[in-house]
Order: structure tokens, then sequence, then C-alpha cells
């Protein structure tokens, strides 16, 4: 993993311009990923996770727009602002065009597999039909190859009897099977990365535990990266490399995925672990997170996470922690925006803690609620960009 | 507040205990096809009389019985379609049940109808999975709470505000909050509302269709939490149907898995979770993504897909996928010649292989060693029937007739003639885990 990286993401900043005000969806997130691995994008529903791999292919649409960062793929910009002669901000030259991107860059270089793989294909067309078309037209093929490529396609990622279920509607797939027809669409042009947006989520268990087996099998065939976006830290566990863990915005902690588990440095993460009930052993009782995820539009000051934050100390409302190099993981940087850890020096172990945010369980339990609804009225689905 | 001495206290109910709260004795559902007049209705001309009435039904419930005992939680688990829901529903005769007793105190709910049913469903009520359509957006919280009290002439206009917010703040929701609109209400706190409306008219039982599925993690554990608090709080019973087993392992006592209609595992939870005994509670714990990366379990995955639920499979529902379907006693197979025989039939069936040479398959499936006897003859001639290199396979005019006949002549010596396929199983075994009752409808128990 010495090499350079096969995408790069620097401070990407993505906003919708809304009535009632801009939502910082994505507010300067960095990061990258490396040829062959799998790199987690974690948080949950309005963390901002399903618009930031969007804006990687440029998929934001109004009123949503990229403001800010640089994505850099094999070396080639993808999106890049520069300042321009009179101190605002324009397109960098080498970035570049729409046609670039559509023609070279989507479906050939970088694939997207979304969330519901009914919604992703066409109903009156047949799936052999949308696969063959979408092969003719990337990599040039003509009619008859594309369609053996095709019907191989769909025996590679394990549909029984292709040839007749070339001929079928979307309709008559399952969701599993479904899936499994929009995994071989993303494979089709050998991309070097795919984005895979909450793939699993609207899967049964046992369906989804086929489609991660396929994913690990195919991955280390064809070496492709992947950028997978989920809520669910048991199918991270299960499959990726990397991890990064979103919050309102921004990527609050970033590492191997070993050390996320076992190591865990930034309180959200541990909030989040600690509050989910598990299939491998009995937990009498869960750790809730108090409060809701405010939305993005007004977002707390200082540390984003601080109102429902169990270490929250009075530092924590003024100080906005950039992620930071808080551990080493084997030669990997472990990151962490979370000014307790010392690099921040902040004066986070002489500040008092803030009132009322860990004061006894009596209280904890009639208050939530109410902080949960002063904080944000209708908090649970912002935007419903993709989430659950 | 007199309206206080409304809300039972626990120890008030257990006065009343004496067996199970809920019975349910073979309590099925099917659903016809199609709806409206002419909708069962079939035409075909090659037929003659070319219209007939369509008697296939979807069962999407059979033949289940279950005990819940009062201030339980049971765990109904299973996959999508599996009849979990519709189950529920069923309880509560939202739906009628096509057969079966479901005895509610010692009451036949399903010879109740009209009025007596209606006041009985004071005792049971029911919280929706999607906190969003369940909630009427131009009712005021408050009015949505004392809807089912209204409906059954609970109290005085003053009465019924007094416990609404009461029930509001019990559930976690602030009792000023009584005059808003859902919309202002983030998911979980819909779903608390879900919670008080249900509690309103005092009910012993609750049935739960996926409560928390739609909630974040960090939410799911709130919502959880508060549902534990107020089942100790009013003594109440529930029915908690989910798909998520790691939610089931949290809330239940006792856990019922389902697959296509059947129940196939009851046990306390600790038992289903650590000593699992049908192989399709296996496959679904093995398939759980676990968040801890250390753990690197091989998952024994589930082949194929699961069935119609209108023309389900005989004896065992699961035989069709499962990875330990018993051998058929007419062949004395060796273990390892019926794996063979087993993998080298799903692949057939499912054609999950393209045509290859006779020699190629036996190699592939059976190491060159076919079964001894009869059961080598039969998986003789089905490879004869597809391989490329045979006089039937190779010549036959439609290569997918091939493929339909080796199918059959496999399927019938061996899968239907297995005892999973000629009884429904049913067997009571010894906990390994806590001295509860063990059921697993699985023959290997026998």
């Amino acid at each position: 993993m010495s090499s350079e990286p096969l995408l790069r993401v620097e401070n990407l900043k993505t906003q919708f311009f809304t009535e009632a005000g801009t939502v910082r969806a994505v507010d300067g997130i960095s990061f990258e990923v490396y040829e062959g691995e799998i790199v987690g994008l974690v948080g949950e529903s309005g963390a901002g996770k399903s618009v930031a791999s969007m804006s990687l292919l440029r998929l934001v649409e109004r009123p949503g727009e990229i403001v800010a960062g640089e994505v850099t793929y094999k070396g080639e910009t993808l999106f890049g602002l520069e300042d321009g002669p009179n101190g605002d901000l324009r397109k960098r030259d080498e970035m570049l065009s729409n046609e670039e991107i559509r023609t070279r860059i989507r479906g050939n270089e970088i694939a997207v597999i979304f969330q519901d793989p009914m919604e992703s294909l066409n109903p009156v067309f047949t799936v052999g039909g949308q696969l063959r078309e979408f092969i003719e037209l990337n990599r040039g093929l003509s009619e008859d190859e594309a369609r053996r490529e095709a019907i191989d396609m769909l025996r590679e990622v394990g549909i029984p009897d292709p040839e007749q279920r070339y001929e079928e509607y979307p309709h008559q797939f399952s969701g599993g099977m479904r899936q499994r027809v929009l995994i071989a669409m993303a494979l089709a042009c050998e991309p070097s990365l795919i984005i895979a947006d909450e793939p699993t989520t609207a899967l049964d268990v046992t369906v989804e535990g086929q489609i991660l087996d396929l994913v690990d099998d195919l991955q280390k065939k064809y070496g492709t990266s992947f950028i997978w976006v989920t809520h669910d830290l048991g199918v991270v566990a299960e499959i990726c490399d990397r991890v990064n863990v979103m919050y309102l915005g921004e990527i609050v902690e970033q590492a191997p995925v070993d050390e996320l588990f076992y190591d865990t440095k930034h309180p959200y993460t541990q909030a989040l672990l600690e509050s989910m009930p598990r299939p491998d052993r009995t937990v009498a009782d869960l750790e809730p997170i108090e409060g809701v995820m405010p939305e993005a539009i007004n977002p707390p000051s200082g540390c984003r996470f601080h109102p429902r934050c169990p270490d929250a100390r009075a530092v924590c409302k003024r100080v906005h922690p950039e992620p930071k190099v808080v551990a080493d993981a084997d030669g990997e940087p472990h990151r962490a925006a979370c000014v307790k850890h010392d690099v921040f020096d902040v004066g986070y172990d002489e500040s008092p803690p803030l009132e009322g945010a860990v004061d006894g369980e009596g209280s904890r339990r009639t208050d939530e609620p109410q902080s949960e609804l002063a904080a944000n009225p209708a908090g649970d689905e912002p935007g419903g960009d993709g989430g659950e | 507040m007199a309206v206080s001495s409304d809300l039972r206290t626990s120890e008030a109910r257990d006065a009343d205990r004496d067996g199970p709260l809920l019975e349910l004795e073979g309590v099925s559902k099917y659903f016809g096809q199609g709806s409206g007049l002419f909708g069962g209705l079939q035409f075909d001309p090659d037929t003659f009389p070319p219209i007939s009435v369509d008697r296939e039904r979807v069962k999407a419930v059979d033949d289940v019985s279950l005990e819940i005992q009062p201030g339980e939680t049971l765990g109904l688990v299973g996959e999508s379609g599996c009849g979990k829901s519709t189950l529920g529903r069923t309880i509560l005769r939202l739906l009628e049940p096509t057969d079966g007793d479901i005895y509610f105190r010692g009451e036949n709910l399903a010879d109740l109808s009209g009025e007596k049913l209606r006041q009985k469903r004071s005792e049971i009520q029911m919280i929706f999975q999607d906190p969003q359509s369940s909630l009427d957006p131009r009712m005021k919280v408050g009015q949505i709470i004392e809807e089912p009290m209204r409906a059954h002439g609970m109290g005085d206009d003053e009465g019924r505000e007094a416990r609404a917010k009461e029930l509001l703040e019990k559930v976690g929701l602030d009792p000023r909050h009584y005059n808003r609109y859902p919309h202002a209400f983030s998911g979980g706190q819909r779903q608390r509302i879900n919670l008080a409306r249900a509690l309103s008219v005092d009910p012993d039982f609750v049935v739960c269709d996926e409560p928390v599925s739609a909630l974040d993690v960090s939410i799911q554990a709130q919502v959880l939490n508060t549902m534990e608090r107020l089942q100790d709080e009013f003594g109440l019973t529930y029915l908690f149907i989910a798909h998520d087993l790691s939610v089931i392992r949290h809330i239940s006592d006792r856990v019922a898995v389902m697959y296509l209609g059947h129940i196939v595992e009851v046990a306390e939870k600790e038992e289903l979770f650590e000593n699992p005994q049908h192989p399709y509670t296996k496959a679904l714990l093995e398939s759980i993504p676990v968040p801890d990366p250390r753990e690197s379990g091989a998952r024994g995955v589930l082949e194929g897909e699961v069935p119609s639920p209108q023309n389900p499979p005989s004896g065992c529902r699961f035989r069709t996928r499962c990875p330990q379907l018993i051998a058929p006693e007419a062949y004395e197979l060796t273990e390892e010649e019926w794996a063979h025989t087993r993998a080298f039939m799903r692949a057939v069936k499912r054609r999950t292989f393209e045509p290859i040479a006779a020699a190629e398959m036996r190699r592939e499936f059976f190491d060159d060693d076919l079964p001894r006897g009869d059961a080598g003859e039969i998986v003789r001639d089905a490879i004869d029937a597809i391989a490329t290199d045979t006089e039937r396979g190779g010549e036959s005019a439609d290569e997918r007739d091939g493929w339909a006949e080796a199918t059959d002549h496999l399927l019938e010596p061996f899968a239907e003639q297995s005892i999973c396929a000629r009884e429904r199983p049913a067997y009571d075994l010894e906990p390994a885990y806590g001295s509860g009752e063990h059921f697993a409808a699985c023959h290997r128990h026998r």
C-alpha cells in the first residue's frame, strides 16, 4: 500500500442550497482508496455518506453542488477548484469535462451499485437487454459479442441458467438476483473502482450473505477496489479493509478495520458500537446514544458530536477538530477527530465537563427525548438522500 | 389524577395468571390469487372448458401452533415472505384465519366477530413497522393517542387527555407536545407515539411488527430500551416480529423461527442462539455479518432461493435447500456418496453449470466414483441426458428437454423418497441451555 492511491479525495465539500438554508451535507472530507482494497464509508442516515460517494462521480444534482475540494483518480482530476484572478473559485483547467466523465470514467473506470435493485433496472426492458446495451455502449462491442459477454457476466455472478434468464424482465427476478444483475453490470467493463451504496441493505440476511461472499470472490479475482457505503457495522467488519466513519458531513474516524473495532478512538464510533444489539452474544443493556443527529443545515459549534457525546467537555463546544493521526496501526495512520487525544493539545484535560452531558441514569430517561426534540424537530430523515 | 388508577400495575395482573396468555392451534392463513369478482378465473384456450377457477392459494401461514406466556416476549424471526407478519395480523384478527384456533385467555378469538371482537381488541394492540404511515398526518398527537380510548368508550374528554399526557411522558416524550402534528417528530419519536397509542387502551398483549427496523442503530437502542421499560411497568406481553436476529436476541425471552409458513424451531433465546438444532436456523445465524473483524467464521451459505408458497415442498419445507437432507433409505448410500449425489441433483435442478462431457461431469461431481448399485444407475442415466458427448444429450432437439428429464430422473428417486419429503417433522428436544422446551422441525432428530 505504498504506491499512489487509486483515488484521492481532499477536503471535499458538497452543499445543498435549499429554501431553508444551506445544507452542508458533506463538509470537508478527505480519504484515499488504494488498489484492490475495500474502503468502508459508514454512518447513520443523514451523515452524508451517499452524497459523498455520488460527489466522486459528480452525480450531484441541483440544488446540490460540490463547492470545494479535489478528487483525483489515477492522476486525473475528476473535480478540482482553484482561485481565479478575481479571488473567486473557478474550475481547474485539467478537470475532466462532463463528456469525458460520462464516456471514460463512469462505468468504464468507476461503476456504481445502488441500494434498490428494482429502481436501478428498467422494468420494461429485459434484464439481458439492459446489460447488453450497457456493454455495447461502454466497450464498443458488436451486439452479438455484447450478448455473449452479458451472458458470461450473468453466469459469473451466479445466476443459474443465464441464457434463459437473459430474456426475462426485472420483476421476474428476486431481490438478491436483481442485485446480482447490478453487480454483473458494474463488473462488465472491468472498472478499477466500484462504489457500492448500501447494496445489501434491502436484502434478507441469507441473501446478503450470498452477495457478500460473491463480492469477496469477485474482488479477489478482478482486484477491483470498492467504496462500500453502509450503516451496518456487521457488514463493515466482514468485508472492509479500511473504514471511514462519518458523522454529520464529516469523517470522524479513519482506521484499518481491526483497529476501528478493537482500538476505537472516537467517542461516536464507540457509542455506535455500544448501542448495537449483537447477534453473537446476549447484551443485557443497550447503551443508546442520546438524542438524534442534528440537521446539517445548522450544525453544532465546535465538535459536531459534542451535544450527544459522553466525553464532551467545555472545550469541545469551541474547538472544531479536524481528523489527526492519533495512533499508528502497523504503519498505517489511525485518524480521529476528537480533542481528547493528546495531539490536539487544546486543553481537554483541564476543561470542565459539559453540564448535563451525563448526569446520572435517572434523569437521562426523561431528559433524552426532550433534548431530542429541541435539537431537531424531524431529525431522523433529512432529505432522504438514499438512506434507509 | 383519577385516570391513573386505570393503569393497572404488573402485580395486579399476576393475579389472573394461569396458563398461557395466547395459544395458537393449527392456525393457517391462505390467500387467493388475484382479487375482485373474476380474480380467480383462469383463461386457457387450449383446454375445455377454456375457463377454470384458480384453486391455487398462497399458503402464507400453514398450521402454526404456538404458546405465549404472560409477561414474556416471544421473538418471531424469519426472512421476508415467510409469513411472520401475516401470522401477527391473523392473531389480531385483522386477517381472517383460514383454519385453526386462537385462544386468548382461554377464549377463542377465531370464533368471535362483530362487537365482541371489537371489545376484545382493547386487550390486544399492534405496533407497525413504518412510523410514518401508521400515524394520520392530519391528527394531532393527542387525538391520535386518545382515539382508541374513544373507540372503546374509556373515560371522558378530560380523563382521556390526562391519560394521553401521562402516556406521552411514559414513552419518553414531552407531554407539552400534545398538540403537535406527527410531522414535527423524528422517526424514533413517532414510534414512541405509536407505543403510546397502543398502550392507551391498557392492553395485555402487544404485537410489534418490525417496530425498530426503520430506525437508525442509535435510535433503535433508545426505542428498544423504552419498550423493555414499558413491559416491566405495565406487565405487557410482546410478540416481537423482526427479521434482525440481533434485535431478536436482545429483546426476546423465547424465539420462534419461521420458514415458508411453518414454524421450524422454538426455544429459549440462549438455547436457540447457542444450540440451534434446525439447519435453517443454523444457516440464518451463520449468515449474519458479525460486527467483529476478528470473527472469520465460515458462512454456510444457503443454496438457491425460497420456493413459492403457492406450491411449497412436501414434508419439511426447507428440504429443497437443506444442506443436511437425509438420504432415502432405499439405497444404502454412504455419506460421501449421498453428499455427491445431493450436490449433483441440485446443480442439475438449478442448472448452475454448463453442459459438459459425461466424463467431466463424473469427475467434477463424483470424483470419478459413482454411487454403487441402483443409485449409480440413476445418476448415470441423468448424466447421459445432459452430457454433450452422449447420444441422448448431444442430439436432443432441445437442450432444455434433457435438463428437465435429468431433473425428474434425479428428484423422483432421491429427493422425493427422503423422509424429509414424506413426513412433516416435529420433535421436542432436550435443551442444552436453560430448562425450557426446545422444538425443532427436523427429521435428523428422529
